[in-house]
């Protein structure tokens, strides 16, 4: 036996040693090709955009005009349209996704919780092209119909809200766009949520019942102090889909380069201008580069959007 | 001295405490209904998109969906772009899922709280999130400018999407793994990437291949990437050199169309593009989730 | 502990090393491994310090001490397992077959093909009961199909464990019961063949049936293997070992035959400890 032993061992020894270190160099090889991949994705879209950078300078970032046919392009309708449809998106998601966490964690029957969280689940899953056609034909004409022009005529005369409310009902626009938006990141944050709310120690719960708070209360005021952090870090995430979603957006947004607050008008957004531009910008063209030039700022937008969530939810740091 | 502050405690005034009690115990039950309310307006979503897409999907539904390419008139159908997205879904899971699984193992086994480690996890956790047409607009940049569209393009960009989803559920499910079986394993002589190889991938096999079926179901659907990678194609091509059709760029060019006959198109291939996605979904977290 | 508590461990205790001394105390064989002054250390924390033990061969050494003591810490030194965590090295002597095991330089698979080990929870590999036992002989040997159906039988067998799983080889080793996973990781552990046998209190996650089977495993595995065993059970190291050592923060209070260390221990902290006074 130990005549035998000593002579496999050694081949083994030099095979497994090198095994492990192909192995380990793969391992670390294919986590710098993800920060190369990154660096790669901001050095082209950065490159691709200097000439627009060159042609119109600063100016690039608050000029209003976007106009193709003399080759004038400027950045600040779509990135307001962008923060505009995606801020109104989180105003109207936050409470509903707040809403379904809170009956999930603590409020439905054990045995109905894992059916609604898979629901919710799975309008997370749609794909969001499925969400601008059905706001493209169902939402927008349902908008135009019934909830627009009601909403004009109540608003009428009420200052700011008229001005953000005004007519004609045309169904396409911000206020529709964001809606959809709304629609496509409430599982998210809703999926969030439910997940940091579980964080909670039972024992901060249960003392809280133990001196007879309500649901609510504790809710209030031990589960939403404890995940705080959290939650904004959730909703951050979802800002930052929010910002460069383009299928969602794209169909009901309206495409107008203007900037107003009628939140009932038509609008545009970066993910909109370039899914609805591409086509017609021509290699080498100062179309192209300022399509890609929004990109870049969309890019460096939600990189900051997404790295302050990421560093709220905090890192999955190593064990 | 106890006994002096047990005389001296107010005694409760029972009014009040009633009259407060109901006031907390109506605020709750007014966010207890607002909550249900919010749940049943988050399901009614689901339910609406679904009803939608059966009512006005399921009547076009025909096998000349499945063997006709896209046209306009009564004869169309959706066979180049259902092959074409199961080609490019397809290429950018073989492709994303090797790197992802790699990557993933990096950190779960090799990194142990290095900055190289932390900056891989923080970088791919961007990307997870990354707007997509941005990934479209890089994959153009590097491959598709001054070459044209190809289905690989379309292909690589599905799975620069692919690598990070596959990248957390990989790290996830490694770290869920005992260490006692790790030390078992290398306790028998074994070399660290073969109890990685052998051992923690099959223990983790489940909760990987979880992340898989999301990441197909997740590319399967996507449209924006693809706009300036494999722009889509009106004819039958397997060609991965040439332009390639899909399900949801089908669905982004006929949707806004003055033509009945093409929204009905969109109408269909939005029925299956959903039905797979969810389904996919489903088979994912019913049926490989619990037994993990 | 409540007195009582005490009390019959403290009864127990007697009857075992009554049972021990009919056994009659045997004589400790020469070490199979020598180690010579080892420091440990965990980053700067000092966990282990100047040890001096001998292995005898074929023999069982139980390691016994309060939790945090070193003695698991010092069983991870034998089989090199600390090299897994950055931040954790050794430092001294180990000694066996005139090699130092705890230098740079030494093979760490071939040296876990030698000395084997057994943990606290059993850990059977996700795969079947035949490719659990493959697996680890896999990495150390070319067998042909026959041999190695051999060589699974057997360690099966002497793992005492062949008659309850042999007609369900191919079946997922997770389906066993806890005592049964234990002993296929004991079989697979002996399927390599290896010198010394290294358990990390085998039996504190099972029931005590369970327990009695694998102890009487090691006796039984004492005759072809050297042996080490972790244990939290006072009396299984009176059951189990020939010889025993007493560890406390660190330090290797006192090492003897069994008999000795649990009749007339020298040292007033080792007493204390057996007869449970602390721990």
């Amino acid at each position: 036996m130990s005549q035998s032993t000593a002579v496999a061992p050694r081949r083994a020894r030099s095979s497994a040693t090198t095994g492990d270190a192909i192995f380990a160099f793969l391992a670390k090889s294919a986590g710098v090709l993800v920060l190369v991949l990154l660096g790669a994705i901001i050095v082209s879209l950065f490159i691709g955009a200097l000439p627009a950078f060159r042609a119109f300078g600063f100016g690039f970032l608050w000029n209003v005009d976007w106009d193709p046919n003399q080759a004038i392009f400027g950045a600040a309708v779509p990135i307001y349209g962008t923060i505009l449809t995606s801020v109104v998106a989180i105003v109207i998601a936050v409470p509903i996704a707040f809403g379904i966490a809170f009956y999930l964690t603590e409020l439905a029957p054990n045995w109905f919780r894992r059916p609604v969280g898979t629901a919710v689940e799975l309008l997370a899953a749609v794909p969001s092209i499925i969400y601008g056609m059905w706001g493209l034909l169902v939402i927008a004409p349902f908008m135009a119909t019934y909830i627009q022009p009601a909403v004009i005529d109540t608003f009428d005369g009420i200052p700011l809200l008229d001005v953000l409310f005004q007519g004609p009902a045309r169904g396409k626009g911000v206020f529709t766009a964001a809606l959809i938006l709304a629609v496509m990141i409430i599982p998210f944050i809703a999926a969030t949520m439910r997940d940091v709310f579980m964080t909670v120690p039972p024992v901060y719960k249960e003392s809280a019942y133990g001196v007879g708070c309500t649901t609510w209360e504790v809710m209030r005021s031990i589960v939403i102090p404890y995940t705080r952090v959290s939650v904004v870090g959730g909703i951050m995430l979802a800002l930052g889909r929010a910002l460069g979603e383009t299928m969602a957006v794209t169909f009901v947004i309206g495409n107008a380069n203007r900037i107003s607050p009628n939140l009932f008008g038509s609008g545009a957004t970066i993910a909109s201008l370039v899914a609805l531009n591409f086509g017609e910008a021509q290699q080498g063209s100062l179309l192209l580069s300022s399509l890609l030039a929004i990109g870049f700022i969309l890019f460096v937008i939600s990189f900051i959007v997404l790295a302050i969530s990421r560093t709220l939810l905090k890192p999955r740091a190593a064990k | 001295m106890s006994a002096t502050l047990t005389a001296s405690a107010p005694s409760r005034n029972q009014s009040v405490a009633n009259n407060l009690s109901r006031a907390r115990h109506r605020t709750n039950t007014i966010v207890k209904g607002l909550c249900i309310l919010a749940t049943v307006i988050g399901l009614m979503f689901l339910g609406t998109i679904l009803f939608t897409l059966i009512d006005l999907g399921f009547g076009g539904l025909s096998t000349k969906v499945f063997t006709n390419i896209t046209r306009s008139g009564p004869d169309g159908g959706l066979a180049n772009a259902i092959v074409g997205t199961l080609i490019q879904t397809a290429l950018g899971t073989a492709i994303g899922t090797p790197i992802g699984l790699m990557v993933g193992t990096y950190l779960s086994e090799y990194s142990a709280g290095s900055r190289l480690g932390n900056a891989v996890r923080f970088v791919s956790d961007v990307l997870l999130s990354a707007p997509s047409i941005l990934i479209g607009l890089f994959v153009y940049q590097i491959l598709v400018a001054g070459r044209g569209y190809t289905g690989i393009a379309g292909g690589v960009a599905l799975a620069i999407i692919v690598i990070p989803i596959v990248v957390r559920t990989t790290e996830d499910m490694l770290r869920l793994i005992p260490t006692a079986l790790r030390e078992a394993a290398v306790a028998l002589g074994a070399p660290k990437w073969k109890s990685i190889v052998q051992v923690c991938y099959p223990a983790a096999l489940d909760g990987i291949a979880t992340g898989v079926l999301l990441a197909i179901a997740r590319v399967a659907g996507e449209t924006a990437p693809l706009l300036f990678t494999s722009f889509g194609n009106s004819y039958m091509s397997t060609d991965l050199g040439s332009a390639m059709a899909s399900l949801p760029l089908a669905i982004y060019q006929f949707a806004g169309q003055p033509d009945a006959d093409l929204v009905q198109l969109a109408w269909v291939g939005a029925l299956l593009i959903t039905f797979g996605v969810l389904a996919l979904n489903i088979v994912a977290r019913v049926v490989l989730r619990p037994r993990s | 502990m409540s007195m009582t508590n005490d009390a019959v461990n403290t009864e127990t205790q007697k009857a075992n090393i009554g049972v021990m001394q009919a056994r009659s105390a045997a004589n400790l064989n020469a070490p199979r491994i020598a180690i010579n002054k080892v420091d440990f250390f965990y980053g700067t924390n000092k966990a282990l310090k100047g040890i001096c033990l001998d292995l005898p061969e074929k023999q069982v050494t139980g390691m016994i001490g309060p939790s945090g003591c070193g003695k698991s810490t010092l069983l991870r030194v034998l089989n090199r397992m600390y090299d897994l965590y950055p931040g954790q090295h050794a430092e001294g002597e180990v000694m066996m077959d005139g090699e130092n095991i705890i230098s740079p330089g030494v093979d760490l698979n071939q040296l876990r093909s030698r000395i084997g080990m057994v943990f606290q929870k059993p850990t059977p590999f996700p795969m079947s009961i035949y490719d659990n036992i493959a697996f680890g002989v896999k990495l150390h040997e070319k067998l042909s199909k026959s041999a190695m159906d051999e060589r699974v039988e057997w360690s099966l067998t002497r793992a005492a464990l062949w008659g309850e799983v042999k007609d369900r080889l191919t079946a997922s080793a997770m389906g066993l019961s806890g005592g049964q996973q234990q002993r296929l990781c004991i079989a697979r552990t002996i399927a390599t063949r290896p010198e010394v046998i290294l358990f990390d209190e085998p039996t504190s996650a099972l029931d005590p049936i369970s327990t009695l089977k694998i102890e009487e495993l090691i006796d039984e595995l004492k005759r072809d293997f050297t042996i080490a065993i972790v244990t939290h059970n006072m009396q299984q190291a009176a059951r189990c070992a020939d010889q025993v050592a007493f560890f406390y923060i660190g330090e290797l209070v006192e090492v003897g035959t069994a008999t000795q260390m649990f009749t007339s221990p020298r040292e007033k902290r080792t007493q204390e400890y057996i007869t449970g006074r602390f721990g």
